[in-house]
């Protein structure tokens, strides 16, 4: 039927007698599968697929964890069968708030609690398990190696619109950055853009992901990122006192790189069982290796 | 007539075998016939309620958690403030370019559908032959089945890189590719009902016009188009309200910068809608804060542009219903039909410099143009996905959840997520919308209730798919504490198609002619089995069409369950009702706006995705289509 | 009232919302005849005939005054099931309407609502009816095909099986043979002048030859009143009224 009859009242079709028995076929068909779909639903799983383990956590907040929280995941998942982990992103405000809230078991985050926050959930325990920079990234194509972080601040803030203005080609600045719960873009506007406002235009990706794939695609867009998403884009060196800083392993370490800071997971209160078990699986050797293999930084100690 | 006979007549048939058939049964039945009409009549009552019910609760939730932001801004600065910096200090909340862009979007996608839609619509009522048309009414229809998010990924990946390439803009998210997207996502609503319009044009006036030596095309302009008018504007504006509401695809081709384009013509500056502010920054916002608040409140702003919409729509519709073709003025389009005559009046020779059948040839050719566009449209983004996509399937994609952030492995969690999140909303919606249009139809007059049901029913259904996102959040997810689950999900997605039952159904009924009712009321039944017999089994190939596209739109949807029911990776199924899910559209958003170097898998999941929507909308065409050779009223 | 009226209404009126439809009806209908109601378009027969099984009752804007009577009972009575009225007393429409099914399926349908479940049983039912109604030898080997595949006056016939099927004491008919070809029409009237021997039939018609074949009593009806109801022969050689004299004699109608 067009939409104007699912829309209005608009007389279509009599059924005659003899279509009866198609229609019979089709409705048996269609309520055996949705039988069986919500069969599915109710704890018997179709064949073939690993039914799910009896103990679950959760782990939810900032895209910047993320990773290390899924690639940690599946070595737990290997290694302890009977818990299963579910990662999801949303920011590192979304992490805060569902671990106080208790809707996740862990929260992700790439920032420092905020005092309304601390005051909204005083139960809330920080394990500090990695360090991550934050990484200004151009398109590959793009000529500019190096900026201090005062030019950063002033392409962010819309002062520079071209890439001639800092020592980089004749090319427009497409401005690319974090939406606004995103705790990577709290840090930078702490960090780099002392709280200053970011430009009206600056386009917004709620992910670094989203950062990493603009920035990839258009020649003179610049972004920031963490540590993980430097694929198919150029890292920028950050000049300090006239010296350019790679965004390196031992640059970082050092904190000879300006831009660093700590990345957490949260639970409310003390973690104990399969949490803790998670958590302390990620602390462990092997656990901070797989950190290192998501391109972050392990924490030392 | 003879003693013998009379009584032949009281005790039962002669040449029976001495008894009736009425027997201990018969008496039994009857008392139960009125208990059951009783009970079934107050329970459908109850149900058909609930569609107020939900209309109220949604409208009241999201009040609820959105009127502290009018209290803490006032309402003058937030609806027309111009900055919209929820993370700055201090934090500002205007959304005026969040409106403005929401409406330069709608408005350039419309400037860009409208021609092309009529060109389509036109082509397909009065131009194409039988087998054309039986191969492009199908086709724009099949574009309505492409989920949003797929739209999506296809402008980012490659509209906007086209946009870019070919204007040399800085970069291609802008308020243009946002209006392309949005252009081909409601050129399929406004084709099809204006299709619909064109062909109830009555026979009468095409011949008339033709009969008096007008060209086709003359006859089209100036008879059949002017006859469909109320239909046509119906049309646009419920391709505007299709436009207003989309949130995916805008979210990912726009550039989100919360900017009035300076100067107000500029297309190719980034832009920030109403819908994809909420998609972007709802999942992420602290819980209670005011921004949180905020965002309530542009849901509340988005829900009432919707109203506004939807009721300029009934009403026309009201007015094309009330007036049947047939006694609609004849003045006007007498008028134009005299317009004709004219024309080929020899003395008029200014009128004769171009010759009817050019213009004819060259308004058909246009028309034609408008035709290839948009069956290009959907052939290219068919063929991208199809051809990216293919290398990407195998067993393992099929059959493995994924690793490595989904760069590797496969999407199975997120195919079998997608049906239990599916199966759900068919269990919730088809109980329901079938009652409710039961009780619609055969249990009530046109009373002040039946009118406040179906405006009800109207305006969940012009709701943006997102509003019932947040509701599903607010309520479903918070207040009643399922948390982000299954269940959650499925009732979000129940809500959001229960208008398209309601609407089949009640449609399908209506269909039914009262002599069969008649019918069976004459030999003495009641009315719910008059209904369960009688009235039901012959509607059902049209309630069955209603389910199947609603499975349709609710497997493809992302934005009702992006905060109430999907997770990102799991490796198992979900065991319980209560555990969060993953689906295949959701599963595409993440990759796409998230995952770089994970192209070959998403190129596959879109494939896949766009398959399994596709054959849904298919199978339900096909079945429409079987049922409709039947017999045509 | 005596023996031999079955069905009887006193002072009927009707009105449909504001418009009044029936003034002032009285009229008894004799058990085991047939009863004509004729008279022009508009004056009120299929009104009238709609009010002796209570289908009137569907339409919200009815309203009555008057009593209807079927056998003795007033059909309005607190303690009247409406259902049990419309066993009884069936009706056959204008256009037939045989539901969607099979043959034996419509047949069956009006025994199935009233609790009829055993096979042997409605088997029987179905074959006695359509043997009844003289459709059986032309359907007994396509019982399970769908009735919509009948001709047009198969299938009024397969409606008056079906209403025989509830074992009715009275039919009452509404045009019947308007919407079918002359055969058709033929094997219809005779199948009416012989259920009279076991039933009450009361048909309208605005066929007044049709009238003059079947029925044994006559009324004519005008602008909602009852004119003239006496014998059909009486009616048709020797009408008491002016206006009927005029309506037979094709002056008006």
């Amino acid at each position: 039927m067009s939409k104007i009859t699912i829309l209005f009242y608009h007389p279509r079709i009599i059924m005659t007698g003899k279509h009866l028995s198609g229609v019979t076929a089709v409705a048996l068909a269609g309520t055996l599968m949705v039988v069986l779909m919500a069969a599915g639903c109710l704890g018997s799983q179709p064949p073939g697929s690993p039914a799910s383990p009896p103990q679950q956590i959760t782990a939810t907040g900032s895209t910047t964890v993320l990773p290390i929280a899924e690639k940690a995941r599946e070595a737990f998942e290997d290694l302890y069968p009977s818990t299963s982990v579910l990662v999801s992103g949303g920011g590192s405000s979304v992490g805060v708030r569902a671990v106080g809230e208790g809707t996740a078991d862990i929260g992700m985050s790439s920032r420092d609690l905020k005092p309304e926050e601390t005051g909204m959930y005083p139960g809330l325990v920080t394990h500090h398990i990695a360090d991550d920079a934050v990484i200004l990234i151009v398109h590959p194509e793009n000529s500019i190696e190096s900026l201090t972080l005062d030019q950063v601040r002033g392409i962010y803030n819309g002062t520079y619109t071209n890439w001639n203005q800092v020592g980089g080609p004749d090319l427009d600045i497409v401005v690319v950055g974090r939406d606004s719960a995103s705790g990577t873009r709290e840090f930078f506007a702490e960090y780099v853009m002392n709280k200053e406002d970011f430009t009206k235009n600056q386009e917004e990706f709620n992910s670094n992901g989203g950062v990493q794939q603009k920035v990839s695609q258009t020649p003179g867009a610049i972004g920031y990122v963490g540590l993980g998403y430097t694929d198919g884009v150029k890292s920028l060196k950050i000049e300090v006192n006239g010296a350019p800083i790679e965004p390196t392993l031992e640059n970082i370490t050092s904190k000879r790189y300006p831009i660093t800071r700590p990345l957490y997971m949260l639970t409310n209160g003390e973690p104990g069982g399969a949490v803790k078990e998670f958590l302390d699986f990620i602390m462990s050797e092997e656990g901070q290796q797989i950190v290192a293999s998501a391109d972050y930084i392990p924490v030392q100690g | 007539m003879k003693r013998e006979e009379a009584t032949a007549v009281q005790s039962g048939y002669p040449g029976w075998p001495g008894h009736s058939w009425r027997g201990p049964e018969a008496p039994f039945a009857r008392r139960n016939r009125h208990l059951t009409d009783l009970i079934a009549g107050k329970l459908l009552f109850i149900v058909a309620v609930l569609a107020i019910l939900v209309v109220f609760f949604i409208i009241g939730f999201l009040l609820r958690d959105g009127y502290q932001i009018v209290l803490e801004t006032g309402i003058w600065n937030f609806l027309g403030g111009v900055d919209w910096n929820p993370a700055g200090s201090p934090p500002s909340f205007g959304i005026l370019p969040l409106i403005v862009g929401t409406i330069l979007v709608t408005a350039l996608a419309m400037a860009i559908a409208v021609p092309l839609s009529m060109a389509t619509a036109i082509y397909i009522a009065e131009i194409a032959g039988p087998g054309t048309k039986a191969v492009v009414k199908p086709a724009v229809e099949l574009l309505a089945g492409i989920p949003s998010v797929v739209y999506g990924f296809f402008g980012l990946i490659l509209l906007t890189d086209w946009i870019r390439i070919l204007f040399d803009r800085p970069s291609g998210s802008s308020w243009l590719a946002g209006s392309i997207l949005l252009a081909i996502m409601a050129i399929p609503t406004i084709t099809s009902v204006a299709e619909d319009a064109l062909s109830s044009v009555p026979r009468e006036f095409r011949e008339g016009s033709l009969a008096l030596g007008a060209t086709r095309w003359q006859t089209i302009r100036s008879v059949i188009v002017p006859g469909a008018v109320s239909g046509i504007s119906a049309a646009v504006i419920l391709g505007m309200g299709r436009a207003i509401g989309e949130t995916m695809a805008v979210l990912m081709v726009t550039g989100n910068a919360a900017v009035i384009p300076d100067p107000i013509t500029n297309v190719f500056s980034p832009v920030r809608t109403l819908t994809g502010t909420l998609g972007i920054e709802m999942g992420e916002v602290a819980f209670g804060s005011l921004h949180y608040h905020a965002l309530f409140g542009v849901a509340v702003v988005l829900l009432a542009i919707t109203l506004a919409v939807n009721g300029l729509s009934r009403l026309i519709i009201r007015r094309m219903q009330r007036t049947p073709a047939r006694s609609r003025a004849p003045g006007p389009l007498m008028q134009a039909v005299h317009g004709l005559i004219p024309l080929s009046l020899p003395h008029r020779a200014r009128r004769r410099i171009i010759h009817p059948k050019t213009t004819q040839k060259f308004a058909f050719l246009l028309i034609s143009m408008g035709v290839v566009i948009v069956l290009a449209a959907l052939g290219v983004i068919l063929l991208e996905i199809i051809v990216k996509g293919a290398g990407a399937i195998s067993l393992e994609f099929l059959t493995a959840p994924p690793s490595d952030l989904g760069r590797a492995g496969g999407i199975f969690p997120a195919i079998v997520g997608t049906l239990y999140l599916v199966a759900g909303a068919l269990a919730v919606a088809l109980p329901l919308g079938i009652a409710t249009a039961i009780y619609l139809i055969e249990y009530t007059a046109d009373t002040w209730l039946t009118r406040g049901i179906r405006a009800a029913v109207d305006l969940l259904n012009g709701t943006p798919s997102i509003v019932f996102g947040l509701f599903g959040f607010a309520f479903l997810v918070l207040f009643l504490n399922f948390g982000v689950s299954l269940i959650a999900g499925q009732i979000t997605l129940g809500l959001m198609v229960l208008p398209t039952i309601i609407r089949t159904t009640e449609e399908s009924l209506r269909a039914i002619p009262k002599s069969l009712r008649e019918g069976s009321y004459a030999l003495g039944a009641s009315k719910w089995q008059t209904v369960w017999r009688v009235v039901l089994p012959p509607a059902l190939p049209g309630i069955i069409t209603g389910a199947i596209l609603s499975i349709g739109r609710a497997a493809g949807e992302t934005a009702p369950i992006m905060f109430t029911a999907a997770v990102f990776s799991s490796r198992y199924l979900p065991s319980s009702l209560f555990e969060p899910v993953m689906s295949l559209p959701y599963h595409l958003f993440i990759l796409t706006t998230s995952v770089a170097g994970a192209d070959d898998q998403k190129f596959g999941t879109a494939l896949v995705l766009l398959m399994m929507v596709l054959s849904i909308y298919l199978i339900a065409i096909l079945v429409r289509h079987r049922y409709n050779r039947a017999t045509v009223v | 009232m005596d023996d031999s009226t079955i069905l009887e209404t006193r002072d009927l009126n009707l009105w449909y919302g504001p418009k009044q439809a029936l003034l002032d009806i009285s009229i008894r209908i004799p058990k085991n005849t047939v009863t004509a109601l004729i008279g022009p378009s508009g004056c009120g027969k299929s009104t009238l005939l709609r009010c002796f099984n209570r289908m009137n009752d569907l339409i919200d804007s009815a309203r009555i005054t008057g009593r209807i009577l079927f056998e003795g009972d007033d059909i309005y009575a607190d303690h009247t099931d409406v259902y049990t009225i419309r066993e009884k007393i069936g009706m056959v429409f204008q256009k037939p309407n045989p539901f969607p099914k099979s043959i034996y399926e419509n047949v069956a349908y009006g025994p199935r609502i009233h609790g009829v479940r055993r096979k042997e049983v409605l088997d029987d039912v179905v074959e006695t009816s359509l043997k009844r109604a003289a459709l059986w030898e032309e359907v007994e080997d396509r019982l399970h095909e769908p009735a919509l595949a009948l001709s047009g006056g198969q299938q009024q016939r397969l409606c008056i099986a079906r209403s025989l099927a509830v074992e009715p004491r009275v039919i009452l008919m509404d045009e019947p043979c308007s919407a079918l070809d002359p055969i058709a029409t033929a094997k219809i009237e005779d199948l009416i002048i012989r259920l009279a021997r076991d039933y009450t039939v009361v048909i309208v018609t605005h066929n007044m030859q049709q009238a003059a074949r079947v029925s044994e009593y006559t009324g004519f009806m005008y602008m909602g009143r009852l004119v003239e109801f006496d014998r059909t022969q009486r009616i048709f050689e020797d009408p008491t009224e002016e206006l009927t004299e005029n309506y037979i004699t094709g002056r008006f109608g």
